[in-house]
């Protein structure tokens, strides 16, 4: 055998071997084919054809910049309302003093795991709809004389996005909360600092690794969501995921819809730089 | 008499638990002089940090008043007060450099940054840990930190520092070097320090008055030398330092704080009462210091004016090292520990285990106490 082999066997890198496979295989070679098919041109039934172009690539910044950027808003928007509602919610379940407290709020955050995300979406749609649960109320209660166009509009795409993604903002935070030791705070008290700045100077900085892979966990599958925007958006909360969805269908264009799955990875990219760099600044490395 | 930095009138502390109402703190009265070096001396448990949280400001008292020179703290947060705290884990903050640290507090008063860098470093130098500015909090050692700690809060320049069992973490050595810095650096600065600790040797080595707790209760309150000479309870004869007890019968309380009890060997002995005595005649304890008893020949004589001699046997010696314990048999139930010091010329060897011998120890050696 050759000596590559035997050193192998002897660090322990050939217990990587299946995994490495099975990404080369199922990974990164699908994503080439995916770059490749994105510089290629539209032939009959939507496949890909020669020659090269960069054509997909202008209209995904050109006419369909404005779904990038709609995609990219509410996704950002979904990850601030997440950690604005997500943030107090993992303080307070962190701070209960009745183990039993503790342990049913967190069981009520991922209770909603156990049904399927789609009948969990519909359920937004007879919430929301025109004879929907809201309206009804409202209309009941004499509030309004006409419907509100609650459903087929951005911002129900934003209500169902928070919903299913909030435990993911919350489990983190919750995480770091536990690991804060509350004599930093009882410290910063006695220096002087009131609670907003005890708040700002040393609970927000030692509890930022929970936030930052909250929103990270958040604003990724965000960003491609495509259920939630088919269901609850309409034309009006159309999405990248949506776009790239239809591309691959009966009368789509698979050239274009690699080009803005690449343009949709380089967003996740980039908000993983800010990731790993956040962090990297809070640990001090 | 120097003005009073901090008074706890009839202090309160209940906590709610799982299985009701806990006191941590059990009607507390004490006066704190300017300057003082002052120490919360007991077991844990006994509220003594309770005690220090109440008059940092982490806690409220469920009854009673903390006053620091002269005002009323009801209401006042911990971050208006002027005290400043040095926790047992030292509470560094991990997320920031050791000067960094140090200039929270400052920053904290609104100090411009550059004044603030110049305290710091000073603070650090006082602190005798001159160059470890730029480093965080884990890249110390734990006296480092402990230094760090001490820094942070006397740069502040507070009316009175409290300190949270500051030592604890420290191995033996590195901790009697501290206490002795210590003691010299509250000289130096003359700050009010209030000072919490479960080592009894600790306490009487740097406190200029040590305070010590029990169960919420402040059991006695004096200089090292009172608590440790005339103890006023049980507990406190027992928590300080070693101590013999022997049980007997008060006959009369006599005049000039002496008693005369008839121990269990129907001896008869003068002792001095302790100040809080409350019995009037019946069961009461005798407390002896093992290292005030002196053994001599059972042939060597009556003892004099002002001391008690009892025949004994000698039934134990150990050796340990600066000492050596001798067990001694009195009568049927009675034994007591006595020390001697292992200086050249004992004539230890002169003891051997059955021997009968004599104990004796001076009246003021011993106290009476409340059963």
């Amino acid at each position: 055998m050759s000596r590559w082999f035997r050193r192998s066997q002897k660090d322990g890198s050939l217990l990587a071997l299946p995994t490495v496979a099975w990404l080369l295989v199922f990974f990164v070679l699908p994503l080439v084919i995916v770059l490749v098919v994105s510089l290629m041109s539209r032939g009959r039934g939507g496949v890909a054809q020669m020659p090269l172009t960069l054509q997909h690539y202008e209209r995904t910044f050109g006419i369909f910049s404005i779904i990038l950027w709609r995609s990219i808003g509410l996704a950002g928007l979904t990850t601030v309302v997440c950690l604005l509602v997500g943030y107090p919610l993992a303080f307070f379940i962190s701070t209960r003093r009745r183990p039993i407290v503790q342990q049913i709020a967190l069981f009520l955050v991922i209770l909603p795991f156990w049904t399927n995300f789609l009948i969990r979406t519909y359920a937004w749609r007879i919430l929301l709809g025109d004879e929907g649960t809201i309206n009804g109320v409202l209309r009941a209660l004499g509030v309004i004389s006409e419907p509100l166009q609650l459903l087929n509009t951005q911002f129900a795409v934003l209500v169902g996005l928070v919903y299913g993604f909030l435990p993911f903002m919350v489990l983190p935070i919750f995480a770091s909360v536990e690991r804060f030791n509350f004599r930093y705070v009882d410290a910063a008290q006695d220096l002087g600092a009131n609670e907003t700045r005890t708040f700002l100077r040393v609970v927000l900085p030692l509890t930022m690794p929970g936030v930052l892979a909250g929103c990270a966990l958040v604003f990724i599958p965000s960003v491609g969501a495509f259920v939630t925007p088919d269901l609850l958006g309409g034309t009006k909360g159309l999405m990248i995921g949506n776009l790239i969805n239809n591309q691959f269908g009966g009368s789509g264009n698979m050239p274009l819809g690699s080009a803005l799955s690449i343009v949709m990875m380089g967003v996740v990219m980039l908000s993983l730089l800010v990731y790993v760099f956040g962090n990297r600044r809070q640990t001090g490395a | 008499m120097t003005a009073t930095d901090v008074e706890l009138i009839d202090i309160v502390k209940d906590f709610e638990s799982g299985a009701g109402r806990v006191r941590a703190v059990d009607h507390v009265s004490v006066q704190i002089a300017d300057g003082e070096f002052f120490a919360l001396l007991g077991p844990s448990g006994c509220g003594k940090t309770t005690t220090l949280r109440l008059i940092a400001g982490f806690e409220q008292p469920t009854a009673g008043q903390v006053l620091i020179r002269g005002r009323a703290m009801q209401g006042i947060p911990a971050y208006h007060r002027p005290v400043n705290t040095v926790f047992q884990d030292y509470a560094l903050f991990p997320h920031l450099t050791v000067e960094q640290n140090i200039m929270f507090g400052l920053q904290m008063e609104g100090v411009e940054k550059k004044e603030a860098q110049k305290r710091a470093l000073e603070s650090l130098e006082q602190v005798r840990l001159p160059g470890v500015g730029g480093r965080r909090p884990h890249q110390l050692s734990g006296g480092q930190q402990q230094r760090v700690a001490l820094a942070r809060a006397l740069v502040k320049q507070p009316a009175v520092l409290l300190l949270d069992e500051p030592l604890g973490a420290l191995d033996l050595k590195l901790r009697k070097n501290m206490q002795v810095e210590l003691k010299a650096l509250q000289r130096d600065v003359g700050i009010t320090f209030i000072y919490v600790t479960h080592d009894q040797e600790e306490a009487i080595t740097m406190a200029d008055r040590i305070a010590v707790m029990n169960h919420g209760e402040m059991l006695q309150v004096g200089t090292p030398k009172e608590i440790y000479e005339r103890p006023g309870t049980h507990f406190v004869a027992d928590f300080i330092g070693e101590t013999n007890f022997v049980d007997g019968t008060l006959l009369e309380r006599g005049e000039a704080g002496f008693g005369m009890v008839k121990l269990m060997n129907d001896a008869v002995i003068r002792a001095q009462l302790s100040d809080t005595l409350a019995s009037e005649g019946g069961p009461v304890l005798v407390a002896i210091r093992p290292e005030r008893i002196s053994i001599s020949r059972a042939d060597a004589g009556p003892a004099g004016a002002g001391m008690t001699s009892l025949s004994a046997t000698l039934v134990d010696s150990q050796y340990i090292g600066t000492d050596t314990r001798f067990t001694l048999q009195i009568g049927e139930n009675i034994e007591l520990v006595a020390r001697l010091q292992n200086i050249d010329d004992l004539p230890k060897a002169a003891f051997s285990i059955g021997q009968a011998v004599t104990a004796s120890w001076g009246e003021t050696s011993t106290t009476i106490l409340d059963h």
